[in-house]
């Protein structure tokens, strides 16, 4: 089962509020990988709203993202894509 | 209903308001056309320019002394002109007996004279509360209003997606059934929205597979309700992978029926979702939130102020 990894740094100018956490669980649950992220000691479910939103992620913080599964590089690209894209915010 | 008959008027309020028809019943077809009802004072002691003819005429107090006070002859030509301006009906509140010449002419001309034994106001109060109820603006519904902790839930969906199925379960815990597969509404003081049934099939619903069962009487009278107000419109949807539906409930998402905004929740349907239940929470969620709690905003909020604390 492929594993990817990656360290994604959180540009926006707010964080990991309400909306970038429901589209970041819009997208990730579109595959079948098993997506995971980390943030120090925290692990959360990256399909589940409520473990994104824990995190409460700030501007210039790094998360670890994990996918895990047959489509797991695709997932990685295009969730990296959507965290580069500040989530379509400032 | 574009306009109604004196006649239907009369037959649908005759108890509430007393009324008992003195004369003019060849008029008794005569349509109703506006909800408002006037005193014709004005037009008795003879300026009948801007009579509101069209309305509804009441007698009270001060119209019968007047006439009184009229020389006979006088009298018989004031209620002639009146009478002449092709008002629907008239009515004399109070049991006041109506002046001979109001009878003659009335019976002569067609116009139906009532005696009611109200009081004036109470009188024109409850013909503009009935007549404003007839000429208020209506539409009908193909869904299902069931009132579910007190909140007017409207459920649509396309035939077969498990409308009535779920409507059942809710009355089954206790909701109330206003109206199944049809609702007839109604905009009151151009504001809000009230449904009810149709009087024929009221209260009954058929299920698939077991055909027409009769809700009142299965469920008892303290499951079903005869109007209720639209607070809140749930769509369900069969399930569509790709469609990606509400996450957070940050945003409220209305529909428009007769120009209202009534808040409307899209709710997919999947295997073992439990719709009544999730209707159920949807109605409390619609509750707490008018009470001033907003679960998603809150909880965004709390989220947002430890995003900025872990900042610094």
């Amino acid at each position: 089962m492929p594993e990817i990894v990656k360290d994604i740094k959180i540009e926006n100018k707010l964080g990991i509020h309400a909306r970038p956490a429901a589209r970041f669980v819009q997208l990730s649950s579109r595959f079948s990988s098993d997506i995971i992220l980390k943030r120090g000691e925290e692990e959360v479910n990256g399909k589940s709203i409520m473990g994104v939103l824990m995190l409460a992620a700030p501007q210039g913080s790094t998360v670890k993202v994990i996918a895990r599964g047959v489509d797991a590089e695709t997932a990685m690209e295009e969730i990296e894509a959507l965290i580069k894209s500040k989530f379509g915010e400032d | 209903m574009k306009g109604l008959t004196v006649s239907q008027f009369y037959d649908t309020l005759k108890e509430k308001l007393r009324l008992r028809l003195v004369a003019g019943e060849k008029g008794l077809k005569r349509k109703i056309l506006i909800s408002e009802i006037n005193r014709p004072g004005l037009a008795l002691s003879g300026y009948i320019d801007y009579f509101a003819n069209r309305r509804g005429q009441v007698l009270g107090k001060v119209e019968i002394s007047y006439l009184r006070s009229l020389p006979p002859a006088e009298r018989k030509k004031r209620i002639g002109a009146f009478l002449r301006q092709k008002i629907p009906f008239c009515i004399v509140a109070r049991n006041y007996l109506p002046p001979e010449e109001l009878i003659s002419a009335a019976d002569r001309i067609g116009i139906p004279i009532f005696r009611s034994a109200l009081i004036t106001t109470r009188l024109l109060n409850l013909c503009t509360i009935f007549l404003e109820e007839i000429f208020s603006p209506h539409t009908s519904i193909i869904a299902n209003l069931v009132e579910v902790y007190g909140v007017g839930v409207l459920i649509q969906g396309k035939s077969g997606v498990g409308k009535s199925e779920c409507t059942l379960s809710l009355v089954e815990r206790g909701h109330r059934l206003v109206s199944d597969d049809y609702i007839y509404v109604r905009l009151i003081d151009g504001s809000y929205l009230v449904g009810e049934g149709s009087e024929l099939t009221r209260f009954h619903m058929e299920i698939r597979g077991l055909g027409i069962i009769d809700v009142r009487q299965l469920f008892g009278v303290g499951c079903v309700r005869q109007r209720k107000r639209l607070d809140l419109a749930v769509t369900l949807e069969l399930w569509e992978r790709e469609k990606e539906y509400e996450r957070l409930g940050l945003d409220e998402e209305y529909i428009k029926i007769l120009g209202v905004a009534v808040p409307h929740i899209l709710l997919p349907v999947g295997p073992g979702r439990d719709l009544a239940l999730l209707i159920e929470v949807a109605a409390l969620n619609h509750r707490i939130k008018r009470m001033g709690y907003h679960a998603a905003q809150e909880l965004d909020r709390n989220v947002r102020e430890l995003i900025r604390k872990r900042e610094k």
